[in-house]
């Protein structure tokens, strides 16, 4: 257990001092937009990696780290936190590269985490059966890894753009980080819908996550695709979905509590409970979404 | 820590300060809380000279759940029961012979051919009945087997309908949040279990190997312990003491589930205590339940008496009630009570796994097939059979390889080395109802100076054929999954039905559909003895869902006014 402790200590630390850090620092007179937005997709950034580390950190311990390769996820996203934290509080230029880098081997990681898993669930007997998805290598979660990286690749491409022309992949950056963002809420909410199944929503609690985030989504998606001057539904249900990231941790918190011996069996209950660290990867996506809003808002405005 | 003395697994736990073997803890208007550490719940109590609507013998599968439905049906209840009232997060040990507490080891013989070993495997003494200790497994019947004489040519119609039934067992699934798979491969369409299957453990994984390996279909184990919590109780912590009692009340036992509800409806259980003799009065109609309780012979006066003491004690309780009105022991015009006994083939075949199978980890049975159930071809006999995957403790597998694999000494002790890379498979199988089996009275007595049951059984042809082909379906499916060194065990049955079996004629049925004794129309049989057959899966949904048909008939025929006398006369009486 120490380990385990040990890393999602150090996670929860190195997240919540580069989030402190990033908020203290108020821009001194008015910052580019870019500049802004690079900030929060990397703040989103951060937070996506860290709940990555944390829920890996402590999956894989639960799983002995049987294999080399589950190392990976925890340390390669202890890597991605700092970049992003970095990106997020300090002068941009020093850092393009290394920065960049780190966020597109993440977002790798994560895709061929993404396969390890698919491979461990087929491999069982049952093949492709809800009893290996639901308790096989969770096929979504390193999911959550590449979003971390694509958002903070995403944020240092913003960064360095012409504010007033910012372009990601060719298209306008805001309406594109929207749509990328409501895939990876979309995504999230998969996870989530595929765990809470197999816990039979047995708390009336559990139905948030499969029923806001997917509003949300639909929301960005559209902004992306057809919105118009200032959005601010969209914006209250991408606030919502950020809290209700941080919320669900706190539920989970109850969870735990509910399994035998409460918290005071927190070894063993941490473990085997609902993941404490998995719910703030949907406040990382609807900051990401939020980055992406108030640069569509910045651009219709100008319009 | 060190303020608390350690009992149970749960490190908060302390002793109980009372000892619930010899001191009843149902009683001054309260009962225990088993949710709780040392919780009470308030007891509604009944005076012994009040006729109450409904005595119920045993509070277990069958009668915990009709004293609940009963209950919530406004009808006054008490409940008694031979067994002690556990408090599941006190009293249990991760200690399978200290838990031997829990089984029904009062003296029986047992006689036939193939005589029963009674006890662990099939009987509890504990409010909860068997339940407590059972291993959760929870199947509905195929269809066909309610008529399986004019389906299936073989053993007898029951009196109700599988459609019914169904609606029964949905009911009973919800109750007990069963966790099972999210699509069911075999038998008609049933809605989706409440909770969802658990991860399977290694001898579920070999199990699911080897039916791949043999082109049948395999699933979860539909299972009465909790996936997720539920209320107080936690999921399971897949500690694997299941069929030693369950420390955590994961498992949804009739005592954590029925009987809570029971209490809270107004009913009441009596702890510890025996029936001896269901009284009846000049007119034949039972009076009331002669009982021992704190030292002494009581007598409870009731309106109705319902026997559930599963199907053994049933009988006997029965029988052990002759009078001059019903000189061969009540509701036995037919001479059926005690014959039938039918219980069902638990054969088996064990092997060894180059991985690790830690039979200790998880429930015991979390992978089923039923293939065998639902194929009628490539049988040379009736009747059907399922097979599970086994996690035998440390205790039970010892005596499971000198008794079955006549193993002794260093070289049991070396098998037991292999302990944790043993695995296997066993069935439970469909005998036939065979009216030498059965139930009678020794002329030994018991503690209570009540004689005991004496238990015949013999397998008849098919039953044998039935066992040759399962070990040997069941041997190459465990082979095909990689295990070694094969052998069979031969010499398990497990669960008793029959004995008072229900039908449509009073000639040939103890009880009628309704669970109500043909000839005392104010007694009623309400658990395994009722089962004209088994069939190919284990009994406790079904005596469960039976229940609670019964108690929505008697609502019925109450509200119709029918209660204090049967409607019709039965068939035997009107020829007359
Ligand atoms: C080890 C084991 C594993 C099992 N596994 C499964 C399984 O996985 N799935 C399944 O469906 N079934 C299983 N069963 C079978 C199941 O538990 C029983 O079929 C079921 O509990 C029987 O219900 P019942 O109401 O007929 O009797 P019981 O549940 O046995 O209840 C009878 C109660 O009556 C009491 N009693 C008897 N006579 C008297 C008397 N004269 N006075 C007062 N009280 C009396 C007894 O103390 C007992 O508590 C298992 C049983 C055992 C023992
Ligand atoms: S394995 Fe689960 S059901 Fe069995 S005793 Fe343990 S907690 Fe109870």
């Amino acid at each position: 257990m120490p380990g385990a402790t040990a890393m999602i200590a150090a996670g929860l630390g190195a997240g919540l001092a580069g989030w402190w850090l990033a908020a203290r620092r108020r821009p001194a007179r008015r910052e580019p937009g870019t500049h802004r937005a690079a900030r929060r997709l990397n703040e989103a950034s951060a937070l996506l990696g860290l709940s990555v580390m944390a829920d890996s950190g402590l999956e894989h311990f639960r799983g002995e780290y049987h294999n080399r390769a589950m190392f990976a996820a925890p340390s390669v996203s202890g890597i991605q936190i700092g970049a992003s934290a970095l990106g997020a509080v300090s002068d941009p230029a020093r850092w393009s590269t290394p920065h960049h880098a780190v966020q597109v081997a993440s977002a790798a990681t994560g895709v061929s985490g993404l396969a390890f898993h698919l491979w461990n669930v087929l491999r069982r007997p049952g093949g492709l059966s809800w009893q290996n998805l639901f308790y096989g290598a969770p096929v979504g979660a390193p999911f959550a890894l590449t979003l971390a990286g694509t958002v903070g690749a995403a944020a240092e491409h913003v960064r360095g753009a012409d504010p007033h022309h910012t372009r990601l992949l060719g298209r306008p950056a805001g309406p594109a980080l929207a749509a990328g963002a409501a895939f990876g809420l979309g995504g999230t909410v998969a996870e989530a819908w595929l765990l809470h199944l197999r816990g039979a929503f047995h708390n009336p609690l559990m139905w948030l996550p499969v029923t806001v985030p997917p509003v949300t989504a639909a929301l960005l998606a559209r902004a992306a695709f057809v919105g118009r001057g200032r959005m601010p539904v969209t914006r209250r249900m991408l606030e919502a979905t950020a809290a209700l990231g941080f919320a669900g941790s706190a539920f989970h918190a109850f969870g735990v509590a509910r399994n035998m011996g409460g918290w005071r069996n927190w070894s063993q209950n941490i473990q085997s409970g609902p993941p404490l660290p998995a719910p703030p990867s949907f406040t990382g996506m609807a900051l990401a979404g939020l980055a992406a809003l108030e640069m569509m808002e910045a651009r219709n405005a100008r319009d | 820590m060190s303020r608390v003395r350690r009992h149970a697994d749960n490190p908060a736990h302390a002793l109980p300060g009372d000892d619930p073997e010899h001191e009843p803890r149902a009683r001054h208007g309260r009962a225990p809380d088993v949710m709780r550490l040392g919780g009470w719940t308030p007891m509604r109590e009944h005076g012994e000279d009040e006729p109450v609507d409904f005595v119920i013998v045993g509070t277990g599968a069958g009668g915990g759940t009709l004293a609940a439905k009963l209950a919530e049906y406004g009808f006054s209840v008490v409940a008694m029961d031979a067994g002690p009232y556990w408090r599941p997060l006190e009293d249990f040990a991760s200690d399978e012979m200290h838990q031997s507490k829990l089984y029904w080891t009062d003296d029986r013989i047992v006689d036939g051919e193939n005589p029963l070993q009674l006890g662990a495997n099939n009987s509890g003494k504990s409010v909860g009945g068997s339940t407590v200790h059972f291993a959760m497994v929870s199947l509905r019947f195929r269809p066909e087997w309610f008529k399986s004489r004019t389906l299936l040519g073989y053993g007898t119609d029951w009196p109700v309908d599988w459609r019914e039934m169904w609606r029964y067992y949905d009911e009973v699934e919800r109750v007990l949040a069963i966790s099972g798979p999210l699509t069911y491969p075999w038998g008609p369409k049933r809605p989706r279990y409440p909770y969802r299957a658990h991860e399977l453990n290694a001898a579920a994984r070999v199990l699911a190997r080897g039916a791949e390996a043999m082109g049948i279909a395999w699933t979860e184990s539909p299972i009465a312990t909790l996936s997720a919590p539920r209320g107080l109780a936690p999921p399971c912590v897949y500690r694997g003491f299941c069929t030693s009692g369950c420390s955590t009340n994961a498992k949804q036992s009739v005592l954590n589930t029925w009987l809570v509800r029971a209490l809270a409806a107004g009913a009441e259980i009596r702890d510890l205590a025996m029936v001896g003799q269901v009284e009846t009065g000049a007119d034949g109609r039972a009076t009331g339940v002669r009982y021992h309780r704190e030292g002494r012979w009581r007598f409870q006066r009731a309106r109705n008496v319902v026997v559930a003491g599963y199907a053994i004690e049933t009988p006997r309780l029965l029988l052990n009630s002759a009078s001059a009105r019903h000189p061969d022991g009540l509701a036995n015009s037919s001479g059926l009570v005690g014959r039938y006994l039918t219980v069902q083939a638990n054969q088996a075949v064990w092997g060894t796994s180059a991985e690790e199978i830690r039979s200790y980890k998880a429930p015991p049975s979390l992978a089923i097939s039923e293939h065998w159930n639902y194929e009628d071809h490539g049988k040379d006999y009736h009747g059907g059979w399922c097979y599970m995957a086994q996690g035998p403790l440390p205790t039970l597998w010892s005596s499971t390889l000198a008794t079955g694999h006549d193993l002794w000494g260093d070289a049991l002790v070396a098998e037991m080395q292999n302990y944790n890379h043993s695995v296997g498979l066993k069935n439970v199988g469909e005998y036939m109802p065979q009216a030498r089996n059965g139930v009678t009275l020794a002329d030994e007595t018991d503690q209570y100076g009540l004689p005991i049951a004496r238990v015949t059984y013999s397998w008849c042809d098919n039953d044998r054929a039935q066992n040759a082909h399962a070990r040997a379906f069941m041997g190459e499916a465990l082979a095909a999954a990689d295990v070694r060194d094969i052998w069979e065990q031969t010499n398990d049955t497990c669960h008793l039905n029959g004995t008072c079996r229900m039908g449509d004629d009073p000639c040939t049925s103890v009880v009628d559909a309704d669970c109500r004794s043909w000839d005392v129309d104010n007694l009623w049989v309400c658990d395994g003895s009722v089962f004209p057959t088994v069939g190919g899966v284990n009994p406790s949904l079904t005596i469960q869902a039976i229940a609670c048909r019964t108690a929505d008939r008697i609502r019925d025929m109450a509200a119709r006014g029918e209660l204090d006398r049967r409607a019709r006369p039965p068939a035997r009486e009107r020829a007359r």
